[in-house]
C-alpha cells in the first residue's frame, strides 16, 4: 500500500507580506507574526526559504517536541492518510494536552533546572511528579518559578520544588550563578570577582544584588526535622570589591536584580528578628526574609530579562536555536538575531500569563516551525540565525531512548501486555528504567547544560550494547515480529521505515531491502535485525529534523 | 619484548581489511595513516607525540616511607634510607628497584597542599586548583587529552585503569573541557564497555548492517549535512578503529614472562596494561594502586603496598626507556597528601598536606634532580614550598606548553593553570 503525500497549501507568510503592517500588527495571531518577522528579515526570503516540511517530516518532528517520542507506525499511517486540512492543527493541540506532553515538557524543565545533579536531598521522582503536574495543569511560568525559588524544604507538601536550593547545597555564589543563568538568561558568573571583562552589561554590583537575596540561606540539616532544609538568618550585610581595582573599593548593596531598583526592606524590631531563633542544629526563621523577596521580584512580568529568557528558551526548544544564542548570553553586544521578534515574543508570552502551552502551540503553528529541514535548491549552506530552513535538533538522551522504545516497538509490547491498564502513567512506570543507561552514555555532565556531543562510547553503546539488541529480539507485536510475519518484502519495506523513520521508504530504499533480504534470505531474523539497527543509528534517527 | 601486534601476527591486518570492504565513505580515508598496523610508524611517531603517564597511589602514600625519609628521628619510623642510582640522593629501604631508576626521577620534597581532606586533595592533584563553588576545573589528564590528544586517536584521551568500581565514562572530569575530554575508567584493567561485537552477530553480517546505514546516512545528508551529523557520523568510524584496538586492552597478548616481570597482581597487571596503551597510541593514563589510607599499622601496610608497588612501577619505566619512549612520556606518582610525621598509637600516620613529596619522571623532567626540603622530622617545609598549582604549571611546562596561557570557553580566557603559581624550574630538563 502506497500512501500519497497530502499537498500543503501556499505559505501564508507570502500572501500576509501583501497586508498593510497596522492590520497584521492589530488582528495577527502570534504564529503570523513570527513568520512574518522571520521573512522581513531577509530581502529574498521567498527565494531562500526551504519548502513547507512533508506531513511525515512535520509529525515526526511535532511528536519529538512535544511528546519526546517519535510516533507509532499506526499513528504514521493514520496521520499520513487523514484527508483534513486542519488536521496538524488538530494534532498539535491534541498532543499538547496529552499526559505524554506533561511528561515530555516536565524532563525538560528538569534537566534545565536541575542539569541532572546527583539527587542528594530530593527524590528524582517526587520533583519530576511535580513538575510533571504542573505542566499538566498547565501552571502558568512565572508561578512555577515562584514556588521554586520560595520554597524552604521544610513543609512536606512544597519540599519537591525546594529542590532547586537544596541540591546545590543552597551555596549562594552557585545559586547567584545559576539563577541568572537559567532565570535571566545573562551568565553573570565572572562578575564574582569584577564586572564582566568582556561584557559591558554585566557589573559586579549585578552579581551581588542577586547574591544578597541569598546570602543569609543556608542549608541546615534539621534535627527535628530529620532532613536538609532552608535556614535564614536576620543579618548578613553584602560587600565586594573588584580584584581588578587596585584602591580596592569596598561596595555594598541590598537585594536587587541586575538593572532593577534597590528593594524596599521591611524594618523589624530590635530582638524580634526572628520567627524561630537560630539554635544549632536547627533552621532559622527570620521575621522578615530577603530570600522570599526573590520570587516575586524576579518571576514577573516587569521583569523584562525574565520574559525574554523563557520566550527564548521555549524558542530554541521548537526551532533548534535560541534568537539569542548561547541561551545565557544575552546582553546588547549580542543581539538576538531577530530583535523585535524577541521582544514581540517575551511581550505575548508575558500578557498570556506566562501560559507555556499556548505559546508552543503558536510556534508550533508557524510556518517557522513547519519548514523542511531540507535546502530546497542545492547551494550555499543557509545561516541557522535566517530560520530559511528547518535545523536539525539532536535527540536528547530521553528523546533518544524513548523513540528506540516506539520504533522497535518495545512500547507497543508493553502496552499489549499491559492490556486495559496501559495507561501513560503505568507505561512509563514499566519503561522509564531503560532511559537511565541513554542518559548515562548521552547526557550532560552534572551540573552542566545539555549539550550535542557525539563519542564513540556512544556509538558502541548503540552498536554492541545489550540494550538496543535486546529490544531487536522478537517478541509479540514488537518490530522485528512484525516483520517477520510480513513476505511481501514491499510491504515489509513500508512497515520498517514507517515505524522506524516515521515515512514511507523510497522506490531506492525499497530495493534495498529486498536486496539485504536476498543476500541474507539464510538467516532472515538476523537481517531484519541488522537492517533496523542500521536505520536506528542512520544520522536521520538520531536527529530530529 | 614487543607486543604482540608487532610481532609479525596478521590478523589486525586482516580485521581491517574486513572493516574497509565492508565500509563506505571518505571519512575512512585517514585509516591509510593509522600507525596500529606499521609498527616502524608507530615508532617515529611515538617520538614525536607526548603522552603522560600518573601513577595514583590512593588513601595517601607516606613520604617518609617512601621519598623523603627521616631515619633514626622521633618521626622516622622503623626503616632505613638506602642510596640509590644518584649519589646523594636516599630513598626509603620499601623502594630497592626503584632506587636503581633514580637517574631518571625528580622529587619534589616541599610540597604544601594545605588540604587534609582526601576528595578536596584529590582534587588539588588532579586540577591544580583548590576547589569553588561555582566553577568546576578540569583534571590534567582532560587538559592533557585535549592538548596533547588528535581527533582521530580512537583510544579515549584519558583513560584511568582502577582496580575495581565501575567502568565507564566520568564526565565531571573534564569540566567546561566537554566530555570528549573525560576520563574512561577500565574497571581492573577491562576494555571499554561494549567493545566487542554480540556473539551473535558475525563479522559479515556487522558489516553489512553498517554499510546499509552509511548508504541511508548519504541519502540523508545529501542535503542536510552539518557539523553535529558529521561527528555523529565519524563516532561510528571511530568505535570501529577502537574495536580494531580491542587487543591493547589484554595483557594475555603479552608472553608470559612479560607478566611475570610486572608481577600478576592487580596493580602489576594494570602497569603493563599502562605500558600497553601508551605504546599504542594513548595519550594519558592513570593508573590507581589503592590502599594507602593507613591510620592503623602505617608500617605493615607500606611494607605490602610499595612491596607490590616497587617492581611493576621500575618495569614500567625501564621499559618505557627501552622503548624510546620515556622523553616523550611524562610520569607522575601523586597522591591526595602525604601522612604525619607523628606516629599515632595504632602505629599509624594520619592525613597530612603541610610537607610532603611526590615523584616526577620522563618528558621534561630533570633525572636525578631533588626540588624542596623538609625539617629535620620532616615536620615542616624547610626549603622552597610548593603547591598543588605549581605542579601543574609543571607537568604543563614539562610537556611542552607555556603554562601560562588560557583556554577560551564562548570567547573567555580561563588560565590553564592557576595564574599565581609557576613551574618548578630545577626539575626541569
Amino acid at each position: 500500500m502506497l500512501l500519497s503525500r497530502v499537498l500543503l497549501r501556499p505559505q501564508l507568510a507570502l500572501c500576509l507580506l501583501a497586508l498593510s503592517p497596522a492590520v497584521l500588527f492589530a488582528e495577527a495571531p502570534l504564529h503570523q507574526r513570527i513568520d512574518q518577522a522571520i521573512a522581513a528579515a531577509i530581502p529574498d526570503f521567498a527565494h531562500q526559504s526551504a519548502s513547507p516540511a512533508t506531513d511525515a517530516e512535520f509529525l515526526r518532528r511535532i511528536y519529538l517536541d512535544l511528546t519526546g517520542s517519535i510516533p507509532s507506525a499506526a499513528e504514521v499511517r493514520a496521520f499520513l492518510q487523514n484527508p483534513s486540512p486542519d488536521k496538524r492543527v488538530t494534532l498539535i493541540d491534541r498532543l499538547l494536552a496529552s499526559p505524554e506532553h506533561a511528561r515530555h515538557l516536565a524532563t525538560v524543565l528538569d534537566v534545565l533546572l536541575m542539569e541532572r545533579r546527583p539527587d542528594k536531598y530530593v527524590p528524582h521522582q517526587a520533583w519530576l511528579e511535580y513538575l510533571r503536574s504542573s505542566v499538566a495543569a498547565n501552571k502558568p511560568w512565572d508561578q512555577l518559578v515562584r514556588e521554586i525559588l520560595s520554597s524552604d524544604g521544610a513543609d512536606a507538601k512544597t519540599r519537591p520544588a525546594a529542590k532547586f536550593y537544596l541540591e546545590r547545597q543552597a551555596e549562594p555564589n552557585l545559586l547567584t550563578r545559576d539563577i541568572s543563568r537559567l532565570f535571566l538568561g545573562t551568565n553573570l558568573q565572572c562578575c564574582q570577582c569584577h564586572d564582566h571583562p568582556r561584557i559591558e552589561d554585566y557589573k559586579q554590583a549585578h552579581y551581588y544584588g542577586l547574591f544578597a537575596f541569598l546570602n543569609r540561606s543556608s542549608l541546615v540539616v534539621d534535627k527535628k526535622l530529620n532532613m536538609a532544609v532552608l535556614s535564614e538568618k536576620a543579618d548578613g550585610e553584602v560587600t565586594f570589591q573588584s580584584v581588578f581595582d587596585p584602591a580596592k573599593v569596598t561596595k555594598s548593596t541590598g537585594p536587587r536584580l541586575p538593572e532593577g531598583p534597590p528593594l524596599k526592606e521591611q524594618a523589624v524590631e530590635k530582638g524580634k528578628e526572628y520567627v524561630v531563633a537560630p539554635v544549632a542544629g536547627s533552621r532559622s526563621v527570620p521575621r522578615f526574609s530577603r530570600r522570599a523577596l526573590l520570587g516575586p521580584t524576579l518571576a514577573s512580568a516587569e521583569n523584562e530579562s525574565f520574559k525574554r529568557n523563557i520566550a527564548n528558551r521555549l524558542w530554541a526548544l521548537m526551532m533548534g536555536r535560541g534568537l539569542v544564542h548561547p541561551l545565557d548570553l544575552d546582553h546588547s553586544a549580542n543581539p538576538p538575531s531577530h530583535p523585535e521578534l524577541l521582544k514581540l515574543l517575551a511581550d505575548d508570552i508575558a500578557a498570556r500569563k506566562f501560559d507555556m502551552r499556548g505559546f508552543l502551540r503558536e510556534l508550533a503553528l508557524s510556518q517557522t516551525y513547519q519548514r523542511s529541514s531540507e535546502q530546497s535548491s542545492p547551494g550555499k549552506e543557509p545561516e541557522p540565525t535566517s530560520y530559511t530552513v528547518a535545523l536539525l535538533k539532536p535527540l536528547t538522551p530521553e528523546q533518544l531512548a524513548w523513540s528506540l522504545m516506539q520504533a522497535t516497538g518495545l512500547i507497543d509490547a508493553e502496552r499489549q501486555a499491559l492490556g486495559k491498564n496501559a495507561t501513560e502513567a503505568a507505561l512509563y512506570a514499566r519503561l522509564s528504567p531503560n532511559v537511565t543507561p541513554f542518559v548515562k552514555a548521552f547526557g550532560n555532565p552534572p551540573g552542566q547544560a545539555q549539550e550535542f556531543d557525539a563519542r564513540l562510547e556512544q556509538a558502541l553503546f548503540l552498536a554492541n550494547g545489550a540494550a538496543v539488541r535486546g529490544w531487536l529480539t522478537p517478541r509479540p507485536s514488537n518490530l522485528i515480529d512484525r516483520l517477520g510475519k510480513i513476505s511481501n518484502t514491499d510491504a515489509l519495506a513500508e512497515e520498517l521505515y514507517l515505524s522506524v523513520l516515521t515515512r514511507v521508504p523510497s522506490a531506492e530504499e525499497r530495493k534495498e531491502v529486498t536486496d539485504f533480504l536476498t543476500v541474507r534470505s539464510k538467516d532472515r531474523t538476523a537481517a531484519l535485525q541488522d537492517m533496523a539497527w542500521a536505520l536506528l543509528a542512520s544520522a536521520e534517527f538520531r536527529f530530529n529534523h | 619484548m614487543w607486543c604482540t601486534y608487532a610481532c609479525g601476527s596478521s590478523e589486525h591486518t586482516i580485521s581491517r581489511r574486513g572493516f574497509l570492504a565492508g565500509a563506505v565513505g571518505g571519512a575512512l580515508s585517514s585509516l591509510t595513516l593509522d600507525p596500529f598496523t606499521r609498527p616502524a610508524f608507530t615508532h617515529e611517531l611515538n617520538k614525536q607525540q607526548k603522552r603522560v603517564l600518573m601513577i595514583w597511589l590512593h588513601g595517601g602514600v607516606s613520604q617518609l616511607e617512601t621519598w623523603d625519609p627521616k631515619p633514626g628521628t622521633k618521626t622516622g619510623g622503623p626503616f632505613q634510607a638506602i642510596p640509590t642510582s644518584v649519589p646523594g640522593i636516599h630513598i626509603c629501604e620499601l623502594l630497592p628497584c626503584t632506587a636503581n631508576i633514580m637517574h631518571h626521577l625528580a622529587l619534589v620534597r616541599g610540597l604544601n597542599t594545605a588540604e587534609d581532606d582526601h576528595s578536596k586533595g584529590a582534587y588539588i592533584m588532579h586540577t591544580g586548583r583548590r576547589q569553588e563553588p561555582a566553577m568546576k576545573w578540569p583534571h590534567l589528564g582532560s587538559v592533557c587529552a585535549k592538548l596533547l590528544g588528535s581527533t582521530d586517536n580512537p583510544l579515549p584521551g584519558y583513560i584511568h585503569i582502577t582496580p575495581r568500581g565501575n567502568g565507564g565514562v566520568n564526565s565531571e572530569d573534564a569540566a567546561f573541557l566537554g566530555p570528549r575530554f573525560a576520563s574512561v575508567s577500565l574497571s581492573d584493567g577491562h576494555a571499554p564497555a561494549n567493545l566487542d561485537r554480540p556473539a551473535a552477530l558475525t563479522e559479515v553480517a556487522d558489516q553489512q548492517r553498517h554499510e546499509f546505514r552509511v548508504h541511508a546516512n548519504q541519502r540523508f545528508l545529501r542535503s542536510r549535512r552539518t557539523a553535529q551529523t558529521e561527528a555523529y557520523t565519524n563516532s561510528y568510524d571511530q568505535a570501529a578503529q577502537l574495536m580494531r584496538k580491542r587487543d591493547l586492552f589484554d595483557i594475555n597478548k603479552e608472553p608470559p614472562c612479560v607478566v611475570d616481570r610486572y608481577g600478576r597482581h592487580d596493580f602489576g597487571r594494570h602497569c603493563l596494561m599502562a605500558r600497553r596503551l601508551l605504546e599504542g597510541g594513548a595519550t594519558f593514563v592513570k593508573v590507581m594502586h589503592t590502599n594507602y589510607d593507613t591510620h592503623h599499622e602505617n608500617f605493615d601496610f607500606h611494607i605490602e603496598q610499595l612491596g607490590e608497588f616497587d617492581r611493576p612501577f621500575a618495569t614500567l619505566i625501564d621499559d618505557l626507556h627501552d622503548r624510546g619512549l620515556l622523553s616523550s612520556t611524562l610520569v607522575l606518582v601523586v597522591s591526595e597528601f602525604g601522612r604525619t610525621p607523628n606516629i599515632n598509637r595504632n602505629y599509624g600516620r594520619d592525613h597530612w598536606s603541610r610537607a610532603w613529596s611526590i615523584a616526577l619522571a620522563g618528558c621534561g623532567i630533570k633525572g636525578g634532580s631533588v626540588s624542596g626540603k623538609t625539617n629535620a622530622e620532616g615536620t615542616a617545609v624547610a626549603d622552597r614550598q610548593v603547591n598543588g598549582g605549581h605542579l601543574f604549571h609543571t607537568y604543563l611546562s614539562a610537556l611542552g606548553f607555556n603554562s601560562k596561557k588560557n583556554f577560551y570557553i564562548e570567547q573567555r580566557p580561563i588560565p590553564i593553570a592557576d595564574p599565581k603559581a609557576a613551574p618548578i624550574k630545577e626539575v626541569l630538563a
